[in-house]
């Protein structure tokens, strides 16, 4: 068997029968073989584009997501993206095409070294350097994007090693050993938490990565801790318990970050204690213990010093964690505090500017349970997790670690390939969406009904916040006024769309956007002077945030 | 501080990449290395300095999937000290 077969072989072997990518000269031997396979090959318009989507395939299943490159400029375009995968711990394959071994290192046509490009931005990365070792290294690259802390790997694979005869061989094993709490620090864990008077959950991606919601959820009823979630964490928690208080950090709800700071014991969560959650590091909830539940041993300590650590799979810790519900008047500060910080959600139809947080309210009231919302990087992103609720983490696909404008297109083209029964949204800026706006065509070819909700200020928003708020009012750059017509760019690709300027417009627009059967584009205009609110300025303590002035 | 690294690594092209690129990032700096084949793997010394706690650094390492083992102990030179040394002005020549 070749070797394009034979790696065609192993993706169906493992049930992948999608993948995403984008053909070139080295890796024309697996296209080649694509016509003859099972396996469902998605063309997508840039390989950025690819690799988004397979990250979208990815988060939205917890399944590995598979995307295809070429070698050269194909592999570089793919870098960010695996980037993207490493900081938000993405389970991902990625296979680039080489030159021929003979002509690797001489500068050959479309000849970059991948491998030395990949090292710092994945979770391992290999070139297959004899034929006996192809189905080796996709074997190890499976079971590596997926044990203990998920990642993206990159297998590099030379063109003559395609089209030459490929041995079978033996299935390779696992060696991973998950790191291992010990019984003495669970049981100082449940202590803590049994002496403290003010806990919290902070609650990060690694539970809905290790399917330990069901886990979370029965710790949350057994014990009424409040929870905050990181951006990653939000659908963990149920969103209409009285004590989930949402986002905090940054951008976060002011009741979240507020009961942080008073809190006595931090329970984290599978969450990294980042820079965008904490803040002034050595003022992030100053009175608390914390005790840190992760898989991977690195995270321990790397920010912050835990007091007691449990390392391990979630879905076996949690079920273990917590005593008694918590002290009353604890529960009912923090109940008093949301209630009092809560956001003033009211469908507003009269004539005016359209506000984003009260459409966005609107479009998570109006959409289904279980839809799947993909956005971009800046202030829209941030509008759609402090007030969209989303039922599952894997509902919620947004770049975290890497923030990476452009993502949420191609990220909603992977969640549709991997759910085509579910509702998916993707919700952009008009900066953001015009950084992979090529994958219009992957719509269009595949006819898949992705809705895409621009929010445009004609303006790169957050940058634009920043210079209003820190950079005194300098405007350097982030007027993109001269936006294309988006609903002529949508026509162009056989895309119906629609545009709204007024609030009066909104519920209708929405309404006809969910109901339409195919792909769907509503173009909203915003005023550019709206802003994301709370901020905690940079270097600044949690408590210390600019609300919305009055 | 100074830390004296001994590793077993897997004899994988870019492992030693991977090293010494997990080093510099993790905001170390290697003073001195040294390798030796062994069979399939090679052994690195590897003397390293830098201001963070060593676990920043060997964290990371111990998630190299080419790092069969890896040892770590303090050396009691400090980088400050050293770095003092090297600021003095050169003796003048006549």
């Amino acid at each position: 068997m070749k070797g394009a077969q034979a790696i065609l072989e192993f993706l169906t072997e493992q049930g992948v029968d999608k993948v995403f990518g984008y053909p070139g000269g080295a890796i024309m031997p697996l296209y080649d073989a694509l016509l003859d396979s099972p396996v469902q090959h998605y063309l997508c318009r840039h390989e950025q584009g690819a690799a988004f989507a397979a990250i979208g395939y990815a988060r939205s299943t917890n399944r590995v997501g598979v995307c295809i490159a070429t070698s050269g400029p194909g592999a570089t375009n793919l870098l960010t993206s695996l980037a993207d995968a490493k900081l938000d711990s993405v389970p991902l394959v990625m296979i680039t095409g080489q030159v021929a071994r003979p002509a690797m290192g001489s500068d050959a046509f479309q000849e970059v070294d991948v491998l030395g490009l990949s090292l710092s931005i994945c979770k391992h990365s290999m070139q297959v350097m004899t034929a006996e070792d192809l189905v080796p290294c996709l074997q190890k690259a499976f079971h590596i994007a997926q044990e203990g802390r998920p990642g993206p790997v990159l297998v590099d694979i030379p063109k003559d090693i395609l089209t030459g005869l490929v041995p079978a061989t033996p299935q390779a094993v696992s060696d991973y050993q998950m790191p291992e709490y010990s019984m003495q620090d669970l049981q100082a864990a449940n202590q803590l938490i049994a002496s403290s008077e003010r806990p919290v959950l902070y609650i990060g991606g690694g539970v809905g990565m290790a399917n330990a919601v069901d886990e979370l959820r029965d710790l949350i009823q057994r014990t009424d801790l409040p929870q905050v979630c990181t951006l990653k964490g939000l659908g963990s928690a149920e969103s209409e318990h009285p004590l989930y208080l949402g986002m905090l950090g940054m951008h976060g709800l002011a009741a979240a970050n507020l009961s942080v700071q008073q809190c006595d014991l931090l329970i984290a969560i599978g969450a990294r204690l980042d820079d965008r959650v904490t803040g002034k590091l050595d003022e992030f909830a100053p009175h608390a213990k914390l005790i840190h539940l992760d898989i991977d041993p690195a995270e321990i300590h790397k920010r912050r010093r835990a007091d007691v650590s449990l390392l391990g799979d979630l879905k076996t810790i949690l079920p273990l964690l917590g005593t008694d519900t918590v002290n009353p008047s604890w529960r009912e500060w923090v109940s008093d505090l949301k209630v009092s910080k809560a956001f003033p959600y009211a469908v507003d139809n009269s004539p005016g500017q359209i506000d984003a947080p009260q459409l966005l309210r609107q479009l998570s009231d109006m959409s289904a349970n279980d839809a799947i919302v993909s956005c971009d990087v800046g202030q829209h992103q941030m509008w759609v997790a402090q007030h969209m609720r989303f039922s599952q983490p894997s509902c919620h696909l947004s770049s975290g670690g890497l923030g990476t404008m452009g993502f949420g297109l191609p990220a909603a083209i992977g969640a549709q390939v991997a759910n085509p029964d579910t509702q998916v949204v993707a919700v952009c800026g008009d900066g953001s969406f015009m950084m992979n706006v090529q994958e219009l065509g992957t719509l269009r070819r595949y006819q898949m009904p992705v809705k895409i909700l621009i929010l445009d200020n004609q303006r790169l928003g957050m940058v634009k916040q920043w210079q209003e708020l820190f950079h005194e009012e300098r405007y350097s750059e982030t007027d993109l006024s001269d936006n294309p017509e988006f609903s002529r760019l949508a026509a162009a690709f056989d895309i119906q769309s629609d545009v709204i300027q007024c609030r009066s417009q909104v519920g209708e627009a929405l309404r006809k956007m969910l109901a339409y059967p195919g792909p769907y584009l509503l173009h909203v205009q915003l005023d550019h002077k709206d802003n994301v609110w709370p901020i905690v300025p940079p270097n600044t303590a949690n408590h210390q945030m600019w609300e919305q002035p009055k | 501080m100074n830390y004296q690294l001994e590793m077993l690594l897997t004899d994988q092209p870019a492992v030693l990449e991977r090293v010494l690129q997990t080093t510099r990032y993790r905001g170390f700096r290697v003073d001195s290395m040294q390798m030796q084949p062994a069979s399939k793997q090679m052994k690195v010394s590897m003397l390293v300095s830098g201001k963070h706690p060593i676990s920043m650094l060997t964290s990371q390492l111990n998630k190299l999937y080419d790092l069969a083992s890896l040892e770590c102990q303090a050396q009691l030179v400090q980088s400050g000290e050293q770095q003092s040394t090297q600021a003095q002005p050169l003796p003048k020549t006549a």
